[in-house]
C-alpha cells in the first residue's frame, strides 16, 4: 500500500485539535502558572567563562552530558559483547550453556532495573571492584594519562563507581540483546547450517563466516532500538550518584528551583543523543528492506 | 557409449536404520555399496526415505544403527572422522542454500580457504575454473539473490566441487526449479557423470536416470524395493510396486 503524501480532512481536524491543546497549554503557563522564569541563568550550566584561567569550561549540565555519552558508549559495546556471547550460548546444543544464559536473561528481565542497580552497585562496587583499588592505582598515573582516563572513563576517585554503574547497565541491557541475538540466529534458514555442514566447516567456522554475519545484518534495526533504550536507561544510574545528565539535572533543580528550564535543556540533550540513533535505525531498515527484496 | 570402468567400493552402507523423533521410520535395514565412478540414481515416492539416505551418508542425519564406511573411514561419533568424510563429499540441495551474504565467487572460494587452507589466489583460480565449467563465469561478482534458480543451483554445484570431493550427493537438485531451467542443471550433472565422478542422485528426472545412471535404486517405506542397471530397471522391473510407481509417472 502506498502511503499518502497529502493532508486529508481528518489530518486537518486532528492537527487543529493538537494546536488548540498547545495553545491552551501556553495560556495556562502564561496565566495560571506562578513561575519565576530565569532562562538567562541557564547558559552558565552548559558552558561558562572561567575568568581566573581565562577560558571556556563546561558547565554542570554539560559535564553530566559527557558522562552520559561515556556511559552509553561503553555500555553499548559491553552490552553487545554480553548479549552476543549469551545469545550464542542460548542457541548452543549444550544444555548447561542454555541454562546459564536463560537464567541470566530471566533474572534480568523479571527484576525492576532499580533493584538490579542497587544490588549490583553495592555488591559489584563495594565487594568486587573496591578491593581492586582501581582509584588508588589511577592516582599514581602521570597527570597526562589521568587526563586521558578522565576523558575516556572518569576522573580518579570516581572510577570504581563509574565501572560499577557501567557493568550494571551493560549486564542489564545485555539480557535484552541476548534475546535479539538468539532470535536472529534462530531466524537463519536451516539450509545455511546444512550447506556449511556439508562443506565440512567446523562449528566455529560456521558461526564466524555463515551464521553470525547474516544474523547481524538482520538484527541491526532491533539492536539500534536497544541502544536507544540503553542511552535512556543510563539515567537510572543517577540513583547511585553517578554524575550523569539526570543526576546533574536533579542537583541543579534542587539548588536553583529553575525546574522547567533545566529539564527542557536536559530533554534536548537526550534528544541530541537518541534522535540520530532513531534516524539511523530508519535508514538501516530501508536499506535492509531493499537488500532483501 | 564405451563401457565404464568402476573401481573398488567407496561407500559401504550396512544395515542402517533411522527413525525420526516423531516416530516415522525413514530407513529400515538399508544396505548398499557404491563403487568409484558409479552414478547411482535413487527414485521412489515422496516420503520413501531417499533424501534421508543421502543425508545420513554425510552425517546431516544421525543413524540409529548399522554402519556407513566411506573410503575406509567409518562414519561414527568421532568428530574428526565426520569432518573428514564431509570434506570428501560434495552435496547439492533442493533449495540451493547458497550463502546470501557472499558473492558467487566468495561462495565457491570460502570452503577452499577454510577447509583446504588454500591461498586466496589459488582458491580464486580454482573457483573461476569451476564457475566457467558450470557457465556462470560472467556472474562471479553477483549475489545469489540476483541469479535465477538454475544459475543458483549451478553455483551450488561449483561450490560443492570446489573441495574436489570424491563423491557428489544430489538431493533433488532440480525439483525446485522452473521447467525451463532444469535442463541447464542436468547438463552440468551429465558432464560430471561423464568425467567419472561418483554420484548419488535423488531425483524425479527419469530421463536423466535412464541416460546417465549406472545403477538405479527404487525405494519405498525406507527399504530398497529393487535395484538394477537403468536398462533392466526401466524395461523390465521385477517388483509390483516398482511397476506401479513407474506406470504412475511415465
Amino acid at each position: 500500500m502506498r502511503k499518502k503524501r497529502f493532508l486529508t480532512l481528518t489530518d486537518l481536524l486532528v492537527g487543529s485539535f493538537l494546536l488548540l491543546v498547545c495553545l491552551f497549554f501556553v495560556y495556562r503557563v502564561k496565566v495560571g502558572l506562578n513561575y519565576n522564569w530565569a532562562w538567562d541563568s541557564i547558559p552558565q550550566f552548559i558552558f561558562r567563562f572561567d575568568k581566573e584561567n581565562n577560558e571556556w569550561v563546561s558547565g554542570i549540565l554539560m559535564t553530566g552530558f559527557y558522562t552520559t555519552i561515556r556511559l552509553s558508549f561503553w555500555g553499548i559495546i559491553l552490552a553487545t559483547v554480553f548479549g552476543v556471547i549469551s545469545g550464542i550460548a542460548k542457541t548452543s546444543s549444550i544444555l548447561f550453556l542454555r541454562w546459564l544464559a536463560t537464567t541470566y536473561v530471566e533474572t534480568m528481565r523479571n527484576l525492576p532495573p532499580l533493584v538490579i542497580i542497587f544490588i549490583a552497585y553495592f555488591f559489584v562496587g563495594d565487594q568486587l571492584l573496591a578491593p581492586l583499588g582501581i582509584d588508588d592505582w589511577a592516582e599514581t598515573f602521570s597527570p597526562a594519562s589521568q587526563n586521558i582516563l578522565a576523558i575516556v572513563f572518569a576522573k580518579p576517585g570516581y572510577l570504581t563507581s563509574f565501572f560499577a554503574a557501567l557493568m550494571t547497565l551493560a549486564i542489564f541491557e545485555g539480557a535484552y540483546i541476548t534475546e535479539i541475538v538468539r532470535a536472529g540466529i534462530e531466524s537463519i534458514d536451516k539450509g545455511q547450517w546444512e550447506a556449511s555442514h556439508a562443506l565440512g566447516l567446523t562449528w566455529y567456522q560456521q558461526m564466524r563466516h555463515i551464521i553470525l554475519p547474516q544474523t547481524f545484518q538482520r538484527i541491526m534495526p532491533p539492536m539500534a532500538g536497544q541502544f536507544i533504550s540503553l542511552i535512556k536507561d543510563s539515567s537510572i544510574v543517577s540513583v547511585i550518584s553517578i554524575q550523569e545528565l539526570c543526576f546533574q539535572g536533579i542537583e541543579l533543580m534542587t539548588s536553583t528551583l529553575h525546574t522547567i528550564e533545566i529539564w527542557t535543556v536536559v530533554t534536548l540533550m537526550y534528544l541530541a543523543l537518541t534522535l540520530p540513533c532513531s534516524l539511523l535505525v530508519e535508514r538501516l531498515e530501508t536499506r535492509l528492506n531493499l537488500s532483501l527484496r | 557409449m564405451t563401457e565404464k570402468k568402476f573401481g573398488d567400493y567407496i561407500i559401504n552402507v550396512d544395515n542402517i536404520c533411522k527413525t525420526f523423533p516423531n516416530g516415522v521410520k525413514a530407513l529400515c535395514n538399508f544396505s548398499t555399496n557404491i563403487r568409484r565412478a558409479e552414478v547411482v540414481v535413487v527414485i521412489g515416492p515422496s516420503g520413501s526415505g531417499k533424501s534421508t539416505f543421502l543425508r545420513c551418508l554425510n552425517g546431516l542425519e544421525e543413524i540409529d544403527s548399522g554402519s556407513i564406511i566411506f573410503d575406509g573411514i567409518p562414519l561414527d561419533d568421532d568428530k574428526n572422522n565426520r569432518l573428514k568424510i564431509r570434506r570428501e563429499m560434495g552435496m547439492v540441495f533442493q533449495s540451493f542454500n547458497l550463502f546470501p551474504h557472499m558473492t558467487v565467487l566468495e561462495n565457491v572460494t570460502l570452503a577452499q580457504q577454510l577447509v583446504r587452507k588454500s591461498s586466496a589466489s589459488v582458491a580464486k583460480s580454482v573457483s573461476m575454473e569451476l564457475l566457467e565449467k558450470v557457465g556462470i563465469e560472467d556472474k562471479v561478482a553477483s549475489y545469489p539473490a540476483q541469479l535465477s534458480g538454475g544459475q543458483q543451483q549451478r553455483v551450488a554445484i561449483a561450490r560443492a566441487l570446489a573441495l574436489k570431493p570424491k563423491v557428489m550427493l544430489f538431493d533433488e537438485a532440480t525439483s525446485a526449479l522452473d521447467p525451463e531451467m532444469i535442463g541447464e542443471v542436468l547438463d552440468v550433472m551429465k558432464t560430471l557423470a561423464n568425467e567419472g565422478m561418483t554420484m548419488i542422485c535423488v531425483t524425479h528426472e527419469l530421463g536423466f536416470a535412464r541416460e546417465v545412471s549406472d545403477w538405479v535404486i527404487f525405494m519405498d517405506e525406507g527399504r530398497i524395493i529393487e535395484g538394477g542397471t537403468a536398462e533392466h530397471f526401466f524395461s523390465d522391473p521385477k517388483e509390483e510396486r516398482t511397476k506401479g510407481f513407474l506406470n504412475q509417472i511415465l
